[in-house]
């Protein structure tokens, strides 16, 4: 459901999770748990693409800058992504563990 | 009650917005990098898109790669709302924008196809081709003219009947700019296609054009329309040598015929169209790429033949396959603008209908 933009996108759900976060947001606690700086265009690229899906939402703001909020949809999809993500893992580390002695 | 998290942005005090003003160059540098972005797009993320960039400026006040990664998404955005790229803001108006593109790109390959079989069209009036291509190729060009004029009428219908019943409403002064173009541009390439026509350098040969399907009067208004269509513009000197009105309608018609297709596109962009209406457009843009193949087939086979008759008659020279060139393009650019005018078709029908099977309007947690 992620589609060929599943970076960005995944990282950006995977940030809403935790709560509403308006851009810059994004980018810091983005930059904070995944170690990857999202440059402008591609954030709102992503997230252009993230809303016309249904899966994040804006909310209304006092101020310019708009917070954006993980729909029920958009929870979903990120779990079944992140669930996927786990079983490569999963199944990458143990052919590691039993073939190279790397856990 | 929203549960957003404030993170307090370089350039801010105590976590308040950034002054509403921002006299500073950043904002300055924000303005100027939003503007790679279309219009409909600004409207939308303008806003909070200039203060993450204001935010990201101050902390790397010097990033090429910040640039050219804007400059691409804008770019990208630019194309969505062009029809021509995915993911576009408003799937209804991004179809209309791909009718709109599809025109342009169909005008673009009719003007450079009408030049190309006009200047056929005169050698076939002085001479019969010993090569079975020139008939082949003639056959094949005049004959995806006469269905693109065809589809052009049929096209016309429904976005003229949806202008005319929305002249009353709102968007009547939006129709009528693009109403006056059309009508401006449709007048002048008559007028003058019509009085230069007559110069025709097929006057005096055949009435009807040996082994063409091109009667003469229509060939001698396709090569009065497309003159400046030519190679002439590349030898100054002997377009000099040219009477000062035929250099003035070389350089009037296409600006008539730029006021003519920009009236169309507008028309195309601003006019509510119904879902039916924008399949049975899908329908003949259909056709219509049939059509651009055929003719293509046809230049193809002119061009590759390399038979240049008696006098040069059938010559195809540079401009014939810059004409080539541009006939390939513009049959991309339109099945592209298809393709994309037709997924967002489909997503405006699938919204209506989310919208119609939803018995209420749903509320979101938390707000």
């Amino acid at each position: 459901m992620l589609g060929r933009s599943s970076g960005p996108a995944s990282l950006i759900l995977a940030s809403l999770a935790e709560g509403a976060k308006h851009g810059y947001a994004l980018t810091k606690d983005i930059e904070s748990f995944a170690g990857v700086r999202l440059a402008p265009g591609t954030l709102y690229e992503a997230l252009g693409r993230l809303e016309a899906s249904g899966l994040i939402e804006a909310l209304e703001s006092d101020d310019r800058r708009r917070p954006y909020r993980l729909t029920a949809t958009g929870a979903t999809a990120l779990s079944t992504y992140l669930r996927s993500q786990r079983q490569v893992a999963e199944v990458g580390l143990r052919r590691l563990a039993d073939s190279w002695g790397l856990a | 009650m929203t549960t957003t998290r404030r993170t307090i942005a370089p350039g801010t005090r105590g976590g308040e917005p950034h002054d509403q003003g921002q006299p500073g160059a950043a904002a300055r540098r924000a303005r100027l990098l939003l503007r790679w972005y279309p219009r409909s797009w600004r409207a939308r993320y303008g806003e909070e898109f200039t203060e993450l960039l204001i935010a990201d400026l101050a902390e790397r006040p010097r990033s090429w790669r910040r640039a050219a990664d804007v400059a691409r998404s804008g770019v990208l955005a630019r194309l969505a709302s062009a029809g021509l790229a995915g993911h576009p803001l408003d799937p209804a108006a991004a179809a209309r924008s791909g009718l709109a593109t599809l025109a342009c790109s169909a005008a673009a390959f009719g003007v450079v196809g009408t030049a190309m079989s006009s200047q056929l069209a005169i050698g076939l009036q002085w001479s019969v081709p010993g090569d079975h291509y020139i008939t082949v190729a003639m056959d094949l060009m005049s004959g995806a003219l006469l269905v693109f004029a065809v589809l052009a009428l049929l096209a016309a219908i429904p976005v003229a009947w949806a202008a005319i019943a929305g002249r009353s409403g709102r968007r009547a002064g939006a129709l009528l700019r693009p109403a006056v173009l059309v009508s401006a541009g449709a007048l002048i390439l008559v007028v003058g296609g019509r009085h230069f026509g007559n110069g025709w350098p097929g006057t005096g040969g055949s009435w009807w054009a040996a082994h063409g399907l091109v009667p003469s009067g229509v060939a001698a208004f396709g090569w009065a329309t497309t003159m400046s269509v030519s190679s002439f513009w590349a030898h100054p000197a002997m377009l000099a040598a040219f009477p000062a009105a035929e250099r003035a309608w070389m350089v009037l018609s296409p600006a008539a015929a730029a006021c003519l297709v920009t009236g169309v596109a507008q028309l195309v962009r601003r006019t509510e169209l119904s879902a039916r209406a924008i399949r049975y457009e899908m329908w003949l843009a259909g056709v219509a790429g049939a059509g651009m193949v055929a003719f293509l087939s046809g230049a193809l086979c002119w061009v590759t033949a390399g038979v240049a008759g008696p006098q040069r008659l059938f010559h195809a020279g540079t401009v014939d396959l810059a004409g080539l060139a541009v006939l390939v393009v513009a049959l991309a650019t339109g099945a592209q603008a298809a393709q994309q005018a037709r997924a967002a078709g489909r997503a405006t029908l699938a919204g209506q209908a989310g919208q119609a099977g939803r018995p209420w309007p749903t509320r979101t947690p938390g707000r």
